[in-house]
């Protein structure tokens, strides 16, 4: 058995055994799809009754007209507003809405309408009700109203309509995204996955890049690491731990990957089962974009936590590291601050050479990828690019660790690391 | 046979010259004293023998072959600095490490077994390292190191932190080891463990041999040029009496070494003279801490 599998082994297993794993990879999926669920199950239990409304008319002939345009229905089959009563030009205007006032208070009545004196001409009416955050509810009612006003104009200029949604109906203009498989309609999910899969990437780049880096410090400020190196060379030492935090990051981003799948695939079922007529977006990542993703992170990774190794190895206490971590967190920082440029133009030349770059290319690679399949050479070359680096990386980020994790003390500058390149 | 061998070995870090051209050889199924002062390039040589660092020039063997991957194995190492992730089971620690050694873990798992046992921890077993006091970590790290039968052992003040009880075992193991033919290199601050158990010594001093053989010749070499005198009354006439370089005290043991040429009877008739009571007069070799500070100048030992 080789020494680095046994060093992988230990590290893998000691750390998907520790209660923060646990709890952050079946705590967080429990803890989303579970205030999902209850906030889908909330909503729809909200909308179970029926609003109670009185419209006061004061110009009269509105009302009838308002009412038979309220005919939303809720997902249990009633209907989603009940008119109770159609005042039309009441003698006293204020002792009328004093008495609705009332009946809204003690809850005899959700909501009254209250239409102006100068009937066709007016610019407003107003809806008056306790909850006047409910967006859809407004817009049903303000449709209704407004659709009244426009027929009762119309009519005043002889125009007889049957069917007044239909004629005032717009046309929409659909995003269509054209890619060489062919074209799909787009719904702005391209963009929020794109932005979905960069946040992703970037968090597990730097947790797992910390994972690391802690792990080499542990091991330094316990002082076993130089028994371990009295059995394994550091560069096994450092492969098996880089390659056991690795599939620690892909045990949880494969738990989170297939909840958030089961979720996409059960979730609207299941909440439309409850309350038909409920549609939830489901969100379809593109195969090619989950495969791209995949790559991106596993190449980041390991330019990163070599990266991030170098530095706990360089260190000697958490406060050395913190103040160390710069150089390894800055360029992730600057790739996903980058995010706008490439969601303006995916393919313009800036576009293209800063997603080449290669500690900027798991994050703009991705997202350009996400967004607009470049062409396969550009993707290759980033591909091949980041290989090299982190080929370089590594070789130099052992060396550091070689040296470093026997060093112990104050912490030594930049300077003084790259010096320790030198040393054979 | 000779079970290390260090020919003309140098390392140097930027400034300093650790280990300078450093030669020696252990026999197999020794016991062997590195000793030096702090500083002196112990810990640097014994981490070369370990291929932890690489000389710069001159060679190194173990057991007639030069230093590979596979030589780590055939050497258990107690470094100065112990250490043992605190959140593991006492019982995987030992596993895990004697894995790396190239032990088979269910090998090694029985092993780590009987080991325990020995040291009165098998209840400790199934414990967190943390949760062990330090004179049981000491004796889990000393398992570590021996748990893979290496014929090689490299121990840096083994006996630091353990009770007079388990410095006893850990005495014993370490004979009982060298009796079935392991080789030991004892790195101690402690002439008296030297004096004990080692058969043969290197000192070193800025990162130079200066003193190196077996440990009987060495002593011999020196002569019967110390006193030692057990005695009741005004213990200063030593110093009084001129005729020796140097008088330590300890309570009622005095150690002098003689100047040369001096008939020690000449101090007994002095010592008579002024009335003090000799309960004890002998003429000895010079202990080895004595031999110490004369070769490395009197630094700090």
């Amino acid at each position: 058995m080789h020494k680095w599998w046994l060093i992988f082994k230990r590290e893998y297993i000691t750390r998907v055994r520790t209660k923060g794993f646990v709890i952050a990879t079946i705590a967080i999926p429990l803890l989303t799809s579970g205030i999902m669920g209850a906030s889908i199950y909330l909503a729809i239990r909200q909308n179970t009754r029926s609003m109670k409304i009185t419209i006061l008319d004061n110009a009269g002939g509105f009302a009838d007209s308002i009412a038979t345009g309220l005919t939303k229905t809720l997902p249990n089959g009633k209907p989603a507003f009940q008119v109770v009563k159609k005042i039309e030009r009441p003698a006293s205007e204020e002792g009328v809405r004093k008495e609705l006032l009332d009946e809204v208070n003690s809850g005899a009545l959700d909501a009254y309408l209250v239409l102006p004196k100068e009937g066709a001409a007016a610019k407003s009416a107003e809806f008056h009700t306790k909850n006047t955050g409910d967006f859809t509810l407004e817009g049903l009612v303000a449709r209704a109203v407004s659709n009244s006003f426009v027929e009762r104009r119309l009519g005043d200029h002889g125009v007889k309509v049957d069917n007044l949604d239909d004629l005032l109906r717009g046309v929409d203009v659909k995003m269509v995204k054209v890619t060489k498989e062919g074209e799909t309609e787009e719904k702005g999910q391209t963009f929020v996955v794109g932005l979905i899969l960069m946040m992703l990437l970037y968090t597990m780049l730097v947790m797992y890049g910390i994972v690391t880096m802690r792990s080499v410090l542990e091991e330094k400020t316990t002082r076993i690491v130089e028994i371990l190196i009295s059995a394994v060379t550091p560069f096994q030492l450092l492969a098996g731990k880089i390659i056991g935090v690795a599939a620690v990051a892909f045990t949880q981003y494969f738990i989170w990957i297939s909840t958030a799948v089961l979720i996409g695939a059960y979730g609207g079922a299941i909440a439309s089962a409850y309350s038909p007529g409920t549609s939830i977006t489901s969100f379809h990542i593109p195969g090619f974009v989950l495969i791209a993703s995949v790559i991106y992170f596993l190449l980041g990774y390991f330019l990163y936590a070599s990266l991030y190794a170098a530095i706990g190895a360089a260190s000697s206490n958490e406060q050395d590291a913190q103040q160390l971590q710069l150089p390894a967190t800055l360029p992730l920082v600057v790739s996903v601050v980058m995010w706008n440029v490439i969601l303006r133009d995916a393919s313009s030349t800036t576009s293209i050479v800063l997603s080449e770059i290669p500690f900027f290319s798991p994050i703009l690679m991705l997202l350009r990828i996400s967004i607009q399949t470049p062409p396969l050479w550009q993707i290759g070359l980033s591909v091949v690019l980041m290989i090299l680096t982190t080929f370089g990386v590594v070789y130099f980020s052992s060396r550091i660790y070689r040296v470093g994790i026997l060093m112990y003390g104050k912490r030594p500058s930049l300077v003084e690391i790259l010096r320790w390149l030198k040393y054979s | 046979m000779d079970a290390v061998v260090l020919e003309h070995v140098t390392k140097s870090y930027e400034s300093l010259t650790a280990v300078n051209d450093l030669s020696f050889a252990i026999r197999q199924g020794a016991v062997f004293g590195l000793l030096g002062p702090n500083g002196a390039g112990k810990t640097t040589t014994l981490r070369m023998v370990m291929r932890i660092l690489m000389p710069d020039t001159g060679s190194i063997r173990i057991l007639n072959q030069p230093l590979t991957e596979k030589s780590q194995d055939l050497i258990g190492y107690l470094p100065e600095e112990r250490g043992l992730y605190p959140r593991m089971e006492v019982r995987k620690v030992l596993v895990f490490l004697a894995a790396l050694k190239g032990m088979p873990e269910v090998e090694a798992d029985r092993r780590a077994g009987q080991w325990l046992e020995r040291f009165e921890l098998s209840a400790w077993a199934k414990k967190k390292v943390i949760d062990l006091s330090k004179g049981m970590q000491q004796k889990v790290q000393f398992i570590a190191t021996v748990i893979h039968r290496p014929p090689v052992l490299i121990l840096d003040e083994p006996f630091t932190g353990l009770d007079p009880v388990n410095a006893i075992l850990v005495k014993d193991i370490m004979l009982e080891l060298r009796a079935q033919g392991s080789t030991i290199i004892l790195s101690t601050h402690r002439m008296e463990q030297v004096e004990m158990m080692c058969d043969s010594i290197c000192l070193i001093h800025k990162g130079r041999n200066v003193l190196h053989g077996e440990l009987r010749e060495i002593k011999k070499s020196y002569g019967k040029n110390t006193l030692r005198i057990e005695c009741s009354g005004d213990g200063d006439f030593l110093e009084r009496s001129g005729l020796v370089e140097k008088v330590n005290h300890y309570g009622e043991v005095m150690e002098a070494k003689l100047l040369p040429g001096t008939d020690p009877q000449e101090i007994l008739k002095g010592a008579l003279q002024q009335g003090v009571r000799i309960n004890r007069f002998e003429l000895v070799e010079p202990p080895l801490n004595d031999i110490f500070i004369e070769k490395v100048g009197g630094a700090s030992a």
